[in-house]
């Protein structure tokens, strides 16, 4: 008889992490798509626990730059929460002259982000000059 | 006994005065202070950022035949329950419209108006100025765009001891000549808090 419970638990584990759909553009939440290894109500805990204990968190996948037709450099920044929770956090992103000068604007503050779990996003920021050339941004922690 | 007393009352006194919250200053660069359920001015650096960087980067602000926009400010409406002073929002908004190069604000009319500008062109008859220094009739340049726009806020009942408050920040910019609007945007700052807390100062 345990045997038997043992089979089925190790059926439900195999049989939801092996689902897969083929459209890398649309994803399906937890209770909306079907079950995978991270969703399913019998190995969710193990999965939660495993991504914690090894810190997952927000990943940056590329920082794509280019110029507007207004004539203002236009960054999008693409990342990834590869953590199970939601992720908030606040970014700063501060605009840099063809000499490597930071250009002091209003625009430069703190703003709020937020990421749901296993989620892409993206951060789209507008320099506020045209002398903009470059950026660097800054991340912390939502208070 | 008499000591002990002095002793006693000067030992409150310390330990009064080390209670005291001393003042601080705020970093305003990197403030980690907690959000209030009134709106200050993290808020509306926020709101302005998000709002110039919307404006600018619709290219509203680009004149065809090169050239710059002469903008004016029109009425922000103040529809919270707080003293707003709304150039707390439009300085910043002005200031980097200025700093694109795209355009120019003007000081002749409009809520940023300079009375100054008027008052020295009444001084055309005083014979106590150099005439040749003071403004000519036909010298101002009317504005092109203009922008104007509001600041709501919404109380909601979130639950028995918290409430929700939304305030809506809306800018709209105009086309003086075709009344045709250019851009418009709207940015929600949303606060959840003590039934307690006031967002009316």
């Amino acid at each position: 008889m345990k045997k038997l419970e043992f089979v089925l638990i190790g059926l439900i584990v195999f049989a939801s992490g092996c689902y897969k759909h083929n459209e890398p553009r649309v994803h399906l939440r937890d209770e909306v798509g079907s079950d995978t290894a991270g969703s399913n109500i019998v190995t969710r805990p193990v999965k939660y626990a495993f991504s914690a204990l090894i810190g997952e968190g927000i990943e940056i996948t590329n920082a794509v730059t280019r110029r507007s037709d207004a004539g203002f450099l236009e960054l999008y920044v693409n990342g990834r929460n590869a953590s199970y929770n939601t992720r908030r956090f606040r970014y700063k992103v501060e605009w840099l002259d063809a000499d490597g000068i930071m250009i002091e604007t209003k625009t430069s503050v703190w703003l709020p982000m937020s990421a749901m779990g296993k989620s892409p996003f993206t951060i789209k920021a507008v320099a506020p000059r045209p002398q903009a050339v470059d950026f660097r941004m800054d991340t912390r922690k939502w208070e | 006994m008499k000591a002990k007393v002095l002793f006693l009352i000067a030992a409150v006194c310390f330990l009064a005065a080390g209670c005291a919250q001393e003042t601080t200053m705020i970093d305003t660069r990197n403030d980690e202070g907690k959000a209030v359920m009134a709106l200050d001015y993290r808020d509306f650096d926020m709101a302005a950022s998000k709002m110039v960087q919307s404006m600018l980067g619709s290219g509203a602000l680009k004149k065809q035949d090169g050239g710059r926009y002469v903008v004016a400010t029109g009425r922000i409406i103040n529809d919270t329950t707080q003293r707003i002073d709304t150039d707390q929002l439009m300085v910043k908004i002005e200031t980097e419209i200025l700093n694109s190069g795209q355009a120019v604000m003007t000081s002749a009319i409009g809520s940023g108006s300079d009375e100054l500008l008027h008052d020295t062109r009444e001084l055309r008859d005083s014979e106590e100025f150099d005439q040749e220094t003071v403004a000519k009739r036909q010298t101002l340049i009317a504005p092109e765009l203009t922008i104007s726009g509001k600041i709501f806020q919404r109380n909601i009942r979130y639950d028995r001891n918290r409430q929700q408050i939304e305030y809506y920040f809306q800018l709209k910019l105009s086309d003086v000549k075709s009344g045709l609007r250019f851009w418009q945007d709207e940015t929600l700052i949303g606060k959840r808090g003590s039934n307690r807390s006031v967002s009316w100062e």
